[in-house]
């Protein structure tokens, strides 16, 4: 106890002098000159107002983080925005994805605090170390009265005041910035602050699950929530459903949700850690549910996190949206559901490890903004902009292939030779400081003044109207026209340090086993000799040794970052040998050489290698790079040339450095066991049957699932076996995702007859049984399918012109028998199921965990012993 | 052409426009460049920046002009105005069913050929029938409830969709039907996100005092799940746009003469009104008369 007081004594000092401390030696260079010769570093926009302090300080365990990591000033400035900063999104998750997207979120039954020990379990997200419930020893709020039924956080003493009220001041006004770049062109040498204002980052204070955060709403009513909820303790009657009040079956399937003009307390957003913050390999804790913060790092990647149930969790399970996005395995979601591509990919939340290691590509055309300091004589706003009121701070937007990643190592400016190749198949392409950027846009950052104009209108069939299809967004006009874009963009290099600081450094197997050993109280040492020994022992003598063979002779061609011609030959290379230039000494070999494989080379499940989000034309377009968008067509992806062209096709090959932690593997976690949270309330228990026959249906008989285990043997032990599977495709099984439940659609003119609906004309549900294809439902071009019809029965000729000849018959077979009996058009398309797939199918596999078969023709004793081997990495 | 009927009644705004702003030159509106696909219609965002719209000319706009614009012009208006204020009290209006390039409805021109031209005809009716059907829209802001007036059922009546004799309301001295409730909200605009639009959302309409399951009903969850968004041109005109299960129907205005003559002066100065929604973080020009 009393070691225990004494080392939180001496860490919270050092916080302390660490929060106080300028570097100085740092920038002495710089600022030792400037002092002499120039005024202080000016503020060009001050915070106009000071958050209240609240009885507990919010940031106090990130400062104690910070200083348990090492971090810099710039490394520790980007951790906090990382785990805090909404960027606005708050407003996307209360209003716009609800009314403009159309899915709803039930917050208070992801948050609610009687089910704070079920979190985990059901929604895989982390609970806050700070936060409490209600009533509990030590809660500062005694009852869920007093907190609208969430937990209490650092900081809710001052936020709960202003529920309801204007004024509340948040906290990321607060934010102490770090010292300015002084290479920066926008602070003039590093003599003048022209970073907008950090309130603009939205920190608001924690719902209790790490990276979810809330804000008071100003519109709120409490009288009219209390007539709604019968208090203040519950969201009850928010969030039930209707028919036990109207009695109609069709209410069922509805809830005040659905309400616009009903105001929650909290306007709810998420930061980029909402996914990415996650159990420490090398620290887990000793009960999921009640982790402390010395558990918690933030780029590692929630490997548990069910986000798409999560997002969709105030739609019933019969809801199309629900059948289609809410199916991704823990720890993976499809970041284009939302912004949505009409393709089924969903992918892993990328572990982010050895940042600096990573691999870069030189000479790749880029087109995006600049920073620079003037405009010259450029009055052309889409080629030069300065941003008003400020001196010099302007961008140019150009194409050019030399850039390069600036990156503070250990106070070291590095400037690492190109830009890194970001997300499955690399299409964040344009720059590290963008990709960041836009992991703001993919949590709901600006939504609205930016991007959601851009969106696909799934109603609208007028190729002639806004909203038939995607359109890109503008990145400059963002910049322009939202501040939490200029917030988070000044700070970037931040965030970019932070990836790069210790927080991201390899968490090998060793060390977590010596950490656990010394929890425990073992006595003796736990090294890379130790781990060595165990493993050759559970493998087989020599496996380690062995295994490295193995990997050099099969594996390393991709999955090492150093190529031959550089490093020398793969097979006697050490692949653990650190990097002489690192600071920190991390592994040299990032693992993975991050260039792009054909999909069908690899032969993993190819929907997301066919996502198109980054396509000329379409949203994201200003973040991928022309080099990307020029990779030939992969001739043999089965889908036509327009569902796999403009760069698509590919998938990176990723870095296997920690991978023992990292089980289940693939992009979307389907080689390995199924992994599952078995939570308390079933209600909220999303695991799914995946295991099919060769007729694609369903397993009656289904393996169990492996509930969700951070420890340090948990994680080997999935790490084992989705090795065992990997280098085993025969034992894999077949998964496939189908749909849950029966889909119904209410529509049509229902009168009611006493509480029975009786449907003109007899139609007034849609119904798609259990058991279709989820990814059916998602990429069905519904649009080009409706288009062609018409055409078939309107203008055939005009098909034939667009080489569509032979599919004319059969689309005015299907046009007629829709016309003729429209009540039976579900069935009508089952029928020819067949055809549409072939024809009107973004992609069209369904088998899952497939490809990959590196290694199958090893000998048993090569198996083991590479995955020996691995597991030393 | 019964259904199209009721969707036309039900969705649109306002009753007829017996008595529309008086009649000025016709307002000199720009207009972003466009052509006639998706992806060639102009960031609303930019249309908004390099197309402001000066007062004088938003004062002169009326349903009449209006109603001569295409489909992609009434979106650049839209997109360049706020909500302004929820209104009070009765408005006027006029339905405007969506027209493509060539002039004609959009309707007619997907379809084409004789089929397209005698959906133009009938288009034509049925803009005259929805506004013979709706006398007007009556906002009680400070209820946030919004009732239709209407005078004449016997359409509704012919497709059964009313029975009995629902029980009528006094509205200005007047005997009247007030149907088709619909809670009044900020919200999401299902066209132009960068700022709020005002909502007039029928989908939980059984839950508004003075219910009536039959009609009521059509417009609700049950039935066609209107869903309008308007937002100000000036005070006393708006101008909306009705959805059906979130698919875009038809256009259309509300108008208030007195609330027109009382604010257009000042409006025209300042430019500036009440605004009762966010109104978004993108800087508008504003080209005001003052002085």
């Amino acid at each position: 106890m009393k070691r225990t007081y004494l080392a939180a004594l001496a860490l919270a000092v050092a916080a302390i002098a660490f929060w106080s401390f300028r570097p100085e030696a740092d920038v002495s260079g710089v600022s030792g000159a400037l002092a002499q010769n120039t005024p202080a570093v000016q503020p060009a926009q001050p915070h106009a107002q000071a958050p209240e302090t609240g009885v507990q300080d919010q940031n106090q365990p990130y400062v104690e983080a910070c200083a348990r990591e090492g971090l810099s000033e710039s490394e520790c400035v980007g951790r906090l925005i990382w785990f805090k900063a909404t960027g606005g999104n708050e407003r996307f998750h209360t209003y716009t994805f609800q009314q403009r997207v159309g899915v709803l979120v039930d917050w208070y039954r992801v948050l609610r605090t009687d089910q704070r020990d079920d979190r985990f379990w059901a929604w895989g997200i982390i609970n806050d170390p700070s936060c409490c419930k209600p009533g509990d020893a030590n809660c500062p709020a005694k009852t869920p009265d007093e907190t609208f039924g969430l937990d209490w956080c650092p900081g809710d003493d001052v936020l709960l005041k202003y529920v309801g009220k204007q004024g509340y001041i948040d906290p990321a006004c607060g934010l102490k910035d770090a010292a300015l770049d002084a290479d920066d062109p926008h602070s003039q040498g590093g003599k003048l602050d022209q970073r907008h204002s950090a309130c603009d980052l939205r920190f608001g204070s924690s719902t209790g699950a790490l990276g979810i955060r809330k804000f008071p709403n100003p519109r709120f009513d409490p009288e009219k929530w209390k007539a709604l909820n019968g208090g203040t303790a519950s969201w009850a009657g928010f969030d039930s459903k209707l028919d036990a009040r109207t009695g109609v079956e069709s209410d069922s399937r509805v809830s005040k949700l659905a309400d616009g003009s009903i105001e929650p307390p909290f306007l709810i957003g998420t930061s980029c850690g909402s996914c990415h913050i996650a159990f420490d390999p090398l620290n887990p804790p000793a009960d999921p549910a009640h982790p402390k913060w010395e558990n918690i790092k933030g780029l590692v990647g929630n490997q548990y996190t069910r986000m798409s149930e999560l997002l969709g969790s105030g739609m019933p399970k019969s809801a199309l949206e629900w059948q289609m996005f809410a199916h991704a395995r823990p720890g993976v979601t499809d970041t284009s559901a939302i912004s949505h591509d009409q393709v089924n990919n969903p992918g892993t939340i990328n572990a982010l490890v050895n940042v600096a290691q990573r691999p870069v590509f030189k000479g790749e055309s880029v087109s995006k903004w600049r920073k620079v300091a003037d405009c010259g004589a450029e009055k052309d706003e889409a080629k030069c902009w300065c941003e008003p009121n400020r001196q010099g701070k302007c961008w140019q937007f150009s194409t050019r292939s030399d850039d390069v990643t600036p990156v503070f190592l250990g106070g070291t400016k590095v400037n690492l030779p190109g830009i890194h190749h970001i997300l499955k198949g690399g299409e964040d392409s344009t720059g590290a400081h963008e990709a960041i950027q836009r992991v703001y846009f993919n949590i709901g950052s600006c939504s609205e003044q930016c991007w959601v104009n851009h969106f696909t209108d799934m109603r609208q069939v007028d190729p002639e109207q806004r909203g038939f299809g995607q359109t890109p967004f503008n990145v400059g006009q963002c910049r322009r026209d939202c501040p939490n874009f200029r917030a988070v963009e000044d700070r970037l290099q931040n965030l970019l340090d932070f990836f790069a600081s210790a927080e991201s450094d390899e968490t090998d197997l060793y060390v977590a086993r010596a950490n656990a050993r010394k929890a425990k109280g073992a006595a003796g040492s736990y090294g890379r000799a130790e781990l060595i020994a165990d493993l050759d022992k559970e493998f087989g003598k020599g496996a380690v040794a062995r295994g490295q063979e193995v990997f050099a002779e099969n594996c390393a061609r991709c999955h090492s970052s150093i190529p031959e011609a550089e490093g020398g030959p793969f097979k006697s290379r050490d692949f653990a040998a650190p990097s002489d230039a690192h600071p920190r000494k991390v592994r040299a070999d990032f693992l993975g050489n991050d260039q792009a494989t054909p999909v069908t080379e690899v032969g993993t499940f190819r929907c997301r290698a066919l996502h198109s989000n980054h396509m000329a034309g379409h949203l994201y377009m200003e973040y991928g790079n022309e080099t990307l968008r020029a990779r030939p067509v992969v001739a043999d992806i089965p889908e036509a040339d327009a569902m796999k062209n403009g760069g698509r096709g590919y998938y990176r090959n990723v870095s296997l450095v920690n991978v023992w932690a990292t089980a289940p593997f693939m992009h979307n976690n389907a080689i390995g066991p199924e992994v599952c949270g078995k939570p308390a309330n079933k209600e909220n228990d999303f695991h799914r049957a995946r295991y099919a026959g060769e007729n694609n249906a369903l397993l009656a008989s289904q393996p169990d699932c492996v509930r969700y285990d951070p420890s340090v043997e948990g994680r080997f032990e999935l790490y084992k076996r989705s090795m065992a599977e990997l280098l085993h495709p025969t034992s894999r099984g077949r998964k496939i995702t189908l749909t849950n439940a029966d889909l119904l659609i209410d529509m049509g003119i229902r009168p009611l007859e006493g509480k029975v609906e009786k449907p003109l004309h007899g139609f007034g549900q849609v119904k798609i049984p259990m058991g279709t294809s989820a990814g059916y439902l998602n990429g069905l071009q519904h649009k080009q399918l409706v288009g062609d019809l018409f055409l078939a029965k309107r203008d055939p000729a005009r098909l034939e012109a667009a080489g569509k000849k032979a599919l004319v018959p059969t689309l005015q077979a299907i046009a007629d028998e829709v016309l003729k009996n429209p009540s039976r058009f579900v069935d009508v398309l089952r029928q020819h199921h067949d055809f549409i797939a072939a024809n009107y199918q973004s992609c069209d596999q369904l088998v899952e965990n497939e490809g990959h078969r590196f290694g199958e023709d090893l000998s048993e004793a090569d198996k083991k012993a590479v995955t020996a081997f691995l597991a030393t990495l | 052409m019964k259904a199209l009927q009721a969707v036309v009644a039900l969705c649109a705004a306002a009753g007829l426009a017996a008595c529309g702003p008086e009649k000025t030159a016709q307002p000199n509106i720009p207009f972003a460049p466009y052509d006639k696909s998706y992806a060639s219609k102009p960031d609303l965002a930019q249309v908004d920046h390099a197309f402001p719209i000066p007062t004088a000319e938003i004062a002169r706009i009326t349903p009449d002009y209006l109603a001569t614009l295409d489909q992609e012009q009434l979106d650049q208006i839209y997109a360049r105005l706020t909500a302004g204020p929820i209104p009070d009290g009765a408005f006027d209006g006029r339905i405007l069913l969506p027209k493509g390039g060539s002039g004609k409805l959009r309707l007619a021109e997907l379809v084409g050929g004789f089929a397209g031209t005698a959906l133009q005809l009938k288009g034509l009716v049925l803009e005259e029938v929805g506004e013979t059907l709706w006398r007007g829209k009556v906002f009680y802001r400070d209820e946030r409830v919004l009732r239709n007036r209407i005078e004449d059922l016997s359409v509704l009546k012919r497709l059964e969709l009313v029975r009995g004799e629902p029980q009528k309301m006094n509205f200005n001295g007047k005997e009247t039907w007030l149907l088709f409730p619909a809670k009044l909200y900020c919200g999401q605009s299902l066209l132009d996100a960068r700022r709020e639009s005002i909502i007039i959302d029928y989908f939980f309409t059984d839950e508004i005092s003075g219910y009536q399951e039959y009609p009521d009903f059509l417009a609700g969850r049950r039935g066609l799940r209107v869903r309008d968004e308007i937002r100000m041109i000036r005070p006393g005109l708006y101008l909306g746009r009705a959805y059906l299960d979130k698919g875009f129907a038809l256009n259309f205005t509300l108008y208030n003469k007195a609330m027109d003559e009382q604010g257009r002066e000042a409006f025209i100065k300042t430019g500036q009104a009440q605004e009762d929604c966010w109104p978004g973080t993108q800087q508008r020009k504003l080209l005001a008369s003052a002085g």
